[in-house]
């Protein structure tokens, strides 16, 4: 098999951003409008091929690296954050699959994930931030397992087909397993009605006796806590690639505009006020890229990449925020415009501040990391 | 040794000569001075008389090749034809509309003669007998002067409507000429029929409503459509603008094919880029309307209003109206 | 079948600038791209290949080595092949010396059926290389074909449009075939797709691997010369301002259009 060449990243990106401009941006603000995507749009992510982006080419993927699928992302979400954080949460699904399934669960499994979306799911009603406080539960009953509870504000839930599941097996013990939609005694519950990303479908599975076998247990019994956190470094790569992408926009946006722009006499590109601003963006902007890209440099070098993963996120989920916030400011009237989208920008950053694990979480782990040095 | 003779390819659109034809005649009379001979070169059926438009143009000469296969032959075959004839008559130069007819028949010739050919041409000139056509590459923003200077004839196409056709004096002696039509039959024309194209380009229109960035809100194209209808003409684009679903490439100016020169042409919100100004710059009267004062649109035009597009534009349709 | 689709790299923009010292194009920081136009040419390849599986899609370009993207991203739309013809002695061919060695590089692969191009270069704008080659070729050629199909084991039927005919052309192979973009819409690489196309044979043929005129090549082999290269410079007007309230403006204007007798 052809190894994975700069040649081949370079054609990957062009590709992307190509589909990006000429399919994926486009239905941006309807999507955001609409809170929904149009049909036939996993259709046309598995048309294009970018669902199997990372998936190892022995299971039917293209097998790009972390590097370069972070950056596909960011190229992405420069035109479509929603779309982005769908691959997104399909992505880390995915990696836990491969980190932790057994090889017959995993060619069981993978080859399907070139054409149907996977979902990592840890939140229950009771918190998200306390996986002990969880409810559902796989009890034993002769050689299979019966999988019960609701799981809620799931990336993909309702779109995606696989489910990896945060589950008690015993009072203090959490494991992972992997359900199907078409399993007997799976539905799904309530979609959320999120005010960012609104082209990510978010909603709730129940799963009432759902009976799986042994091989459907990611790693071992007691090994839930861990996946889950593996699931959390892998997500928040992916999510400072994409806060990233909505940077890159605000940014464009920002001095798109100032270039056209007067106040008064004087071109907006001549303002100090403007120059602070813009400087700002492009600032947080480049430190998270540079987050991102070295913490997806750590996990590609197989070193530990957790604290990275964690200021990507952190990082750059309060700088988009605040970029969006300078852009609108120098749109002024436009800016706070739904014709425009920035106010919409800035919804999508300020979910990753909540998403897989908040900023507060994110601190303490950071802290913690440097504690321990 | 090529003779002094400047030759303009007629091109046959249905049953009437393509109207760049007599754009290259006249152009080729003022490039021909005393020194050459215009000589239109007219491959007609036997009962067609063709020749009967272009004499009003006063080419020196009208030379026809009659046979009833030219109004359908293919280009191989047109070229063949050509080819008999230069090698009959030695011209110094051969000019084409860079039509789709005129683009697949010139190159298949130059390839025959082993000659020189600058395809889509906006100017010509000599410089003693050498022909210095000027040809747009990179979508216009490029202008390049190409010279054939050891090879004839020379070969040039030219984009239509870059020449303005006026009838004038001249002999247009009607002359036949034969060649040995030799048909090739791995290639065959089994239908053609016209084809009702309603949709016209801005190229087409005598007053257009030009519309850049800064004019590109729905609102403003709404207004933009109404103005256009009150002064009988038709909205044009500028490159950003195509990326709007409503818009074309028949509807955008200047960039690689629609040239126009309509008599009256308002910019709202186009800040004119080179290959803009050059695609429209030849407009008989040049109105601009822009926010930034130091738009370059301002240097070619007639009238300008520094201010916000939408609103003069809305002032102005209240005039009308 | 065997299809040769004939490819260009160009610019990956138009927005070329010319260098104020050297008056020469200043393409530096310009990353190359296939021709937008030719992924129409080789998408028409795949879908002839995807009725016929059995037929074989070829890619060929001249230019430097850092053209082998524009073939290796063709192939991962799904060609099979990739051939680049690249030496010193190509350089600085106009339309003429680049027909011929092209032709010749396709008498070179052999067997070659169809012969595909796109219908101009986004850089250059001639169009002129495809019927160049099927005149050294002695095919028959149909130029901005808007659709095109195998409509016998050896013949294939294609629409022209001309500006306001269209015609029915049946040609029977090998025959060279230009391509409207109107077409088709070209298909995406898929990420999978570029990956295996690095198993696939790219070759590079060199002046000696072909069956060459010296005397075609090149400069040398080239009739016209470019003798100028530079920015068009509107021409300037002397300007009327209309000055003040929109309306004041909109009856200076309607005034002045009045006594130019154009309202």
């Amino acid at each position: 098999m052809p190894s994975t060449t700069a040649a081949a990243e370079k054609l990957l990106l062009q590709m992307v951003d190509d589909y990006t401009a000429r399919e994926i941006a486009p239905q941006d603000m309807p999507m955001d409008a609409a809170g929904d995507f149009p049909a036939g749009f996993v259709q046309q992510l598995t048309t294009t091929g970018f669902l199997g982006l990372m998936l190892p080419q022995e299971f039917g993927g293209a097998g790009f690296g972390p590097e370069v699928t972070a950056t596909a992302l960011n190229h992405i979400a420069r035109g479509n954050a929603s779309t982005a954080v769908t691959l997104e949460g399909h992505f880390k699904t995915i990696d836990q699959i491969l980190k932790f399934g057994t090889p017959a669960l995993q060619q069981q499994l993978l080859p399907s994930a070139n054409d149907r979306i996977f979902a990592f799911s840890m939140t229950e009603a009771s918190g998200g931030s306390n996986p002990m406080g969880i409810s559902s539960t796989a009890t034993r009953e002769g050689d299979h397992w019966v999988i019960t509870g609701d799981k809620i504000m799931i990336t993909n839930g309702g779109l995606a087909q696989v489910y990896c599941v945060l589950v008690k097996t015993a009072p203090q013990e959490l494991s992972v397993f992997v359900v199907d939609q078409d399993m007997p005694g799976f539905s799904f519950g309530k979609r959320e009605d999120f005010i960012g990303l609104r082209g990510t479908p978010v909603g709730e599975i129940v799963m009432d006796h759902i009976i799986v076998d042994d091989d459907h247990l990611l790693g071992k019994l007691g090994d839930g806590g861990m996946i889950g956190d593996s699931a959390h470094d892998d997500a928040r790569i992916l999510m400072g690639a994409v806060l990233t992408g909505i940077m890159e926009h605000e940014l464009k946006i920002a001095t798109d505009y100032a270039k056209e722009r007067k106040a008064g006499d004087k071109p907006l590109t001549k303002l100090q006020v403007t120059h602070r601003k813009v400087a700002d963006i492009a600032m947080r902007k480049e430190t998270t890229k540079l987050l991102y890209q070295r913490a997806a440099q750590l996990k590609a070098a197989g070193r530990p990449y957790s604290e990275e993963a964690a200021m990507a996120k952190a990082h750059g989920s309060r700088a988009a925020v605040s970029a969006g916030d300078d852009t609108l400011q120098i749109l002024a009237g436009y800016g706070y415009s739904r014709e425009y989208p920035v106010e919409h920008l800035i919804r999508d950053a300020r979910a990753m501040e909540i998403a897989e694990g908040t900023v507060e979480k994110m601190r303490s782990a950071i802290a913690n990391a440097e504690f321990n040095k | 040794m090529s003779k002094p003779e400047l030759w303009v390819i007629a091109e046959r659109r249905l049953d009437h000569v393509e109207p760049t034809t007599q754009q290259l005649i006249t152009k080729a009379k003022h490039l021909a001075g005393d020194h050459f001979k215009v000589i239109t070169i007219l491959l007609e059926a036997t009962a067609d008389h063709l020749e009967n438009e272009l004499t009003a143009y006063g080419p020196d000469e009208i030379r026809i090749v009659r046979d009833d296969r030219f109004p359908t032959a293919t280009d191989a075959e047109h070229a063949d034809a050509l080819k008999q004839l230069v090698d009959d008559y030695q011209p110094n130069s051969i000019l084409f509309g860079a039509t789709i007819t005129g683009r697949s028949i010139a190159p298949r010739l130059q390839a025959k003669l082993q000659t020189g050919l600058t395809a889509d041409c906006l100017d010509l000139r000599f410089d003693d007998d050498t022909l210095v056509a000027t040809k747009p590459s990179y979508g216009d923003n490029i202008m390049c002067e190409i010279i054939c200077p050891d090879h004839r004839p020379q070969m040039a196409s030219v984009r239509p409507n870059t020449f303005v056709a006026t009838p004038a004096p001249g002999d247009a002696k009607i002359t036949t000429a034969t060649v040995t039509v030799h048909p090739v039959d791995r290639l065959n024309l089994t239908t053609a029929r016209p084809v009702v194209n309603t949709a016209t380009t801005v190229g087409d229109a005598n007053r257009v409503v030009a519309l850049g960035r800064g004019a590109a809100s729905a609102a403003t194209i709404d207004t933009a459509t109404k103005l256009a209808e009150k002064l009988g003409g038709r909205i044009g684009v500028s490159r950003p603008l195509t990326d709007q679903d409503r818009f074309t490439h028949d509807d955008q100016i200047g960039q690689s094919g629609n040239t126009i020169h309509p008599e009256l042409i308002l910019n709202f919100g186009i800040s004119g880029a080179v290959q803009y100004l050059v695609g429209m710059q030849d407009s008989q009267t040049i109105v601009a309307v822009n926010a930034d004062a130091q738009a370059p649109i301002f240097d070619v035009a007639d009238y300008g209003y520094v201010g916000d597009a939408q609103a003069f534009m809305s002032a102005l349709l209240a005039q009308f109206n | 079948m065997k299809i040769v689709v004939c490819i260009k790299q160009v610019p990956e923009t138009n927005d070329v600038t010319i260098d104020p010292v050297t008056h020469n194009l200043d393409r530096r920081g310009l990353a190359g791209v296939m021709n937008p136009f030719d992924k129409n040419a080789v998408e028409q390849a795949l879908q002839l290949k995807d009725a016929d599986k059995d037929a074989e899609v070829v890619l060929l370009s001249m230019g430097p080595d850092d053209y082998a993207e524009s073939l290796r991203e063709g192939m991962a739309m799904g060609a099979d092949a990739g051939v680049l013809l690249s030496d010193r002695a190509f350089a600085g061919a106009d339309t003429l010396a680049t027909g011929y060695v092209i032709a010749q590089a396709i008498k070179q692969i052999g067997n070659v059926d169809l012969v595909l191009f796109g219908r101009q270069a986004v850089d250059a704008d001639t169009g002129q290389v495809g019927p160049i080659v099927a005149e050294f070729l002695h095919q028959p050629q149909i130029t901005y074909a808007a659709s095109l199909r195998l409509s016998g084991t050896n013949e294939v039927t294609a629409e022209r449009l001309l500006e306001d005919t269209k015609q029915t052309l049946v040609a029977t192979l090998p025959a060279v075939v230009s391509v409207r973009s109107e077409l088709n819409t070209p298909r995406y690489p898929t990420p999978r797709n570029i990956q295996l196309s690095f198993a696939k044979p790219l070759t590079v043929w060199h002046h000696d691997d072909l069956d060459l005129d010296d005397s075609r090549l090149g400069q040398a082999g080239s009739p016209t010369i470019v003798t100028k290269v530079y920015a068009p410079e509107p021409v300037k007007r002397e300007l009327t301002p209309l000055t003040g309230t929109p309306t004041e403006a909109a009856n200076q204007l309607i005034t002045a259009l009045k006594n130019r007798q154009l309202i």
